[in-house]
Order: C-alpha cells, then sequence, then structure tokens
C-alpha cells in the first residue's frame, strides 16, 4: 500500500480517503516516521522522538530566555515558571469563580454531548451514503457544504435560531464533528469486502441483517478513524463554541482572561486544551485497539 | 435428492461486449462431485456465480428443484478462495453463522460449531481470532462455516489454490470425506488438474473463445470414477500411481489446453 499511497498529495485527499488511509495506519502523528534505507546515511541517527523532546526543550529554554531578559514584555509572555505557577494557582483556587477542573469538565461535558449526538446522527447518515445511491445523492452535497466551514461562520446563525443557551454550544461543536463521522462511515461501507457480502447471503442472511452483521462491523476501523478525527475537530472548536454567553468552560476561561490580559491564564488554558487533546487522542487509539484488533491484519 | 440446473446460461457483465460465460448447461444433483475447470478467464467464477445466485443469466435459466434460483440462499452454501471469514468474529461464531442466521439458540449452535471444527480437524481453535490462523486452517473454517448451513449444494471457487502441496493434498482427502458422508452435492472450481481428476465425479472443462479470449463454452464432459475408488477403501497414493490416473490427466491436459497447442 505504501507504493500508492505515498505518491498521493496529502492536499488532494479528502476526509474520507483520508480516514482511510489512516486506518491502515498509513498517517500516523504518533509514529516515528520510518525512511526508507539510504546509502550515504550517516553512521550515527538520533530517533525522531529524541528529535522532538529537543526541539520542545529548545522552545521552552527560549521561551524562557524572552521572559527571563524581557526581550518580550510580561504582559505579553509571562515567562515558564509564571505560567506553571499560575496553572497551580487556577487549578487550586480557579479562575472566574470555577477551578481549572470544573472549567475542564464543563468543557469535555459539552464536546462528548456534541460526540454522542452526533455519532446518533453522522453513522446512519453514512450508511445511508454508503448503501444507497439515494442517500449518496441527498447527503453528499450537504457534507461536502458544511466540512470545510470554520465554525465562527456558523455560530451567529446558530446563536439566531436556537439562542444563547446550552444547546447552541453543543450544535456549534456537533456541526464541526459530523462530516468527518458521516464521511469516514460511508468510505468504511463503501471499502466492505464484496465477497464477505455474498458468503453472508449464501449462508442464509437478510439483506437487512447483511447490513448488520457485515456492513458494520466491516467498517468499524473507519467510524473509529471518523470519531478520532471528529474528536480533533470538536475539541478544536470548544473556543469559538464557547465565546457565547458562556460562565464556565476552558474557552470561556481563555476569553475572559484575554479580556483583561491575564496572559499567564491565556497561556494556562491552551496549554490545557493541547495535553486534553492529546490524551483523548491516545485514549481513542488504545480503545481503537482493543475494540477493532483486526483492523489491517486482512 | 436435489437437483441445481443451469439450462443454457449465457451471462453478459454491464457494458461489457461479449459474453463472459455463452450457453452453458450443467445438472448438479445430490452425491455428485462436479468439477469445473478451464483456463484463467474463461467464466468459471461467473457460472458458479449463477449457481450460488449471486449473478443472474443475460439468458438462459438457473434452477433447484425446478424453482428459478432469484438470490442466494442457505441451500447453497459457498466456499471462496479469499475464505471471506469475518474477522470481528472468532472461529465458532464464524462457524456458527449460518445456525444463527436460522434462529438456532446460542448454546445450541455453539455445540454444533465445536462439532464441526472437530470435523475439520480444528478442535480447540473455537475461541481464536481468525487472523490468527494459517491460509489452511483459515480454509477450513470457510468449509466448516459454509457446512454448518446444512446446504443441499456446495459450490466452491478454488478452495485449494492457495495452499502449500502436502496441506493441499490433506484438503482434498478431507473433501473426499465430507462429501462421502453429507451426500452434498459438490460443484467445485479448481486449476489443478490432478486435483480434478481426484476429486470429481464429472470433470466439465470450459474454453473460451480462441479469437475474443472470452465467451467461455463448456467444451467437454468427462466422467471420473477415481474419487468413489478413494470412497470404496483404495490409498490416494495406490490411486495417483494408476496408469489409468496418468491417462486421465494427459487427455484432461489436452482438453483444458486444447486450441492453444496446435
Ligand atoms: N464483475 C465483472 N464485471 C465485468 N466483467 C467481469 C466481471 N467478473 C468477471 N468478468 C469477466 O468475465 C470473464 C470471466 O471471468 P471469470 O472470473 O468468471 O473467469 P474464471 O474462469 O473464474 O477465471 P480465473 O480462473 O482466473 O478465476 C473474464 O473475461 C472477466 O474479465
Ligand atoms: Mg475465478
Amino acid at each position: 500500500m505504501s507504493l500508492f499511497t505515498q505518491s498521493i498529495s496529502p492536499e488532494t485527499l479528502s476526509v474520507a480517503t483520508l480516514a482511510r488511509i489512516e486506518s491502515q495506519g498509513g498517517i500516523d502523528p504518533f509514529a516515528s516516521p520510518s525512511h526508507p534505507p539510504r546509502v550515504s546515511a550517516p553512521s550515527f541517527r538520533l530517533p525522531a522522538r529524541a528529535i522532538s523532546a529537543i526541539t520542545l526543550l529548545a522552545l521552552i529554554a527560549l521561551w524562557w530566555l524572552a521572559a527571563q531578559y524581557k526581550i518580550v514584555s510580561p504582559v505579553f509572555l509571562p515567562g515558564p515558571e509564571a505560567v506553571f505557577r499560575k496553572f497551580i494557582t487556577v487549578a487550586r483556587d480557579g479562575f472566574v469563580d470555577a477551578t481549572l477542573f470544573q472549567h475542564l469538565l464543563i468543557s469535555l461535558g459539552r464536546v462528548f454531548a456534541a460526540l454522542a449526538a452526533t455519532l446518533l446522527i453522522g453513522v446512519p447518515v453514512g450508511l445511508l451514503i454508503g448503501l444507497s445511491t439515494v442517500g449518496r445523492g441527498v447527503f453528499d452535497p450537504l457534507l461536502e457544504f458544511l466540512r470545510p466551514l470554520p465554525p465562527l461562520a456558523y455560530l451567529p446563525l446558530v446563536v439566531i435560531w436556537f439562542g444563547i443557551g446550552e444547546p447552541s454550544k453543543v450544535l456549534v461543536i456537533g456541526l464541526a464533528m459530523l462530516a468527518p463521522i458521516a464521511l469516514s462511515t460511508a468510505a468504511g461501507v463503501r471499502a466492505v469486502n464484496e465477497e464477505r457480502i455474498r458468503a453472508a447471503r449464501a449462508l442464509g442472511a437478510s439483506r437487512l441483517r447483511t447490513v448488520l452483521h457485515v456492513t458494520i462491523p466491516s467498517a468499524l476501523p473507519q467510524i473509529f478513524t471518523g470519531l478520532r478525527i471528529a474528536l480533533g475537530a470538536g475539541w478544536s472548536t470548544l473556543v469559538a463554541a464557547e465565546l457565547v454567553a458562556a460562565t464556565r468552560g476552558l474557552g470561556f476561561m481563555i476569553q475572559s482572561a484575554a479580556q483583561f490580559l491575564v496572559t499567564d491564564v491565556v497561556l494556562v488554558g491552551i496549554f490545557t486544551i493541547a495535553l486534553v487533546a492529546f490524551a483523548l487522542e491516545w485514549a481513542i487509539r488504545t480503545l481503537d485497539r482493543r475494540l477493532v484488533p483486526w483492523s489491517g491484519r486482512d | 435428492m436435489s437437483l441445481l440446473e443451469l439450462d443454457h446460461v449465457s451471462v453478459r457483465y454491464q457494458n461489457a461486449v461479449r459474453d463472459a460465460v455463452a450457453d452453458a448447461s450443467l445438472r448438479l444433483s445430490s452425491g455428485d462431485f462436479l468439477v469445473l475447470t478451464g483456463r484463467s478467464g474463461c467464466g468459471k467464477t461467473t457460472l458458479l456465480n449463477v449457481a450460488a445466485g449471486f449473478v443472474s443469466p443475460s439468458s438462459g435459466m438457473a434452477r433447484v428443484d425446478g424453482q428459478p434460483i432469484a438470490a442466494p440462499g442457505a441451500d447453497r452454501a459457498v466456499v471462496f478462495q479469499s475464505d471471506a471469514l469475518f474477522p470481528w468474529a472468532s472461529v465458532r461464531e464464524n462457524v456458527a453463522f449460518a445456525l444463527r442466521m436460522k434462529g438456532v439458540p446460542r448454546r445450541e449452535r455453539d455445540r454444533r460449531a465445536d462439532a464441526l471444527l472437530a470435523r475439520v480437524k480444528l478442535s480447540g481453535f473455537g475461541d481464536k481470532p481468525v487472523w490468527e490462523l494459517s491460509g489452511g486452517m483459515r480454509q477450513r473454517v470457510g468449509l466448516a462455516r459454509a457446512l454448518a448451513a446444512e446446504p443441499r449444494f456446495l459450490l466452491m471457487d478454488e478452495p485449494l489454490g492457495a495452499l502449500d502441496a502436502l496441506t493441499r493434498e490433506r484438503m482434498q482427502t478431507l473433501l473426499l470425506d465430507i462429501w462421502a458422508e453429507s451426500g452434498t452435492g459438490i460443484l467445485m472450481v479448481t486449476h489443478g488438474i490432478e486435483e480434478a481428476l481426484l476429486l470429481g465425479t464429472e470433470v466439465i472443462v470450459m474454453t473460451p473463445n480462441p479469437d475474443t479470449g472470452q465467451q467461455g463454452r463448456i467444451t467437454r464432459r468427462i466422467p471420473v470414477s477415481f474419487g468413489r475408488r478413494y470412497r470404496a477403501g483404495e490409498p490416494v497414493r495406490a490411486i495417483r500411481a494408476d496408469p489409468a490416473f496418468a491417462a486421465a490427466r494427459a487427455e484432461l491436459a489436452d482438453a483444458i489446453f486444447e486450441g492453444e497447442l496446435q
């Protein structure tokens, strides 16, 4: 498969093909990239992870230097220690009436509520796209329309239609998740091995039961990939969703801190969002390996 | 007794200029072991798929006991070259699939699946995921899965094609044993000349039109009895060593490559 995927430029890939490739283990941000053996390669080489660690440390050192020697004003860029101290304060005493953990919990709640709702809608829509020409004709253009829209673009409309309550926030996040889940599911359905379908039919399964017992399990690896992409997309929509009349949440915390130029809290918020995204990604990968262990093995 | 008939069947795939199979007829009764052979692309899989109900004939009729074949069904179980097992299910669940579709209760279908696994010499593998098995083991799971449906006809498309010589020989005798026990009518596609002679009660040779490379027709039907001799107790080695076997082999090879060697 590497022969094929290497010749495709990433820009030309749709989410659906991306999902398929990823499900085959093609693009893996966590794995160290494998280099083809080069004849002129130096005898001493650092593993990619070590290079990443060094880069990270160097950036923190630069940051520290910039703050220490006041190259950038501390109002704009507080140093690493200041941010770390603030992290502890916000975690213990809170910021705008809630601790960091409470903000985080609210945000996670919104994202997972959106995920649950989107799975309930997106998976059946993906099945319809993959299984029927009518379904594809109806939903494909809608999703292609929705997919590239930035959340900030539809946020005002959602507020006009649904008000400033909790449902609007969940809806904004959910809209960002819908296309990845539905399109990955559809890609999974279309990639189903035709002989397995035939085998099930010749073993007495009706068309409906073939969908339940063969098509859906076959598509699970791709559905999982969609879920992973969706969770990333939803999480990155958080700040936008919490722009409107929120009183808690990580996005809300960052915005209120920014209004008062409390830059260290902004940074605490940003790092928390990044760390949680990392943790979620890891959790889903673990779950993926547990639940679809056959993926990529046949 | 059941009878599967293909009556002057032609198949033309969508957008194709010529028929993939032209005017093919065959009769498969309970207890028959028909072997379909011929060069690559001559339409063997297509014909088997008509019998299975995966492909409908463009002209002619396919019938089981006089009823037209409209769809696939558990009375005609299929074994695929690519085994087509369900990787998300355990070996036992794969074998029990047809029973589950019939609504057989869990405990009963597990019991029957385990009995079939013992029959194909895979006792103790029931809980394994299928992707941990070797190719030969997977083929046996595929066979057990098809047998679980208690089909009237067993349709097999190059079931042993991907196996090494020794495993293949063992599978051949296993197939003969199962055929003898079950009385099922078997239609099997193979490229193996010796395999065709050893297993079949009749070998059906398909040949493509020499000008087009398509439009496969049935050009020879050779009745054989080596499988019956095995059933009567003669060892496979002795049958293979029989000069009659060598003669049949030459005749079949000629029939398959007819037109090409001239
Ligand atoms: N789904 C399809 N659509 C169009 N043409 C097809 C399709 N399947 C097979 N064909 C064509 O029909 C002809 C017969 O194919 P078939 O697979 O039945 O041959 P075969 O005898 O089984 O070959 P092999 O021994 O290689 O398996 C070939 O020319 C093939 O290209
Ligand atoms: Mg074939």
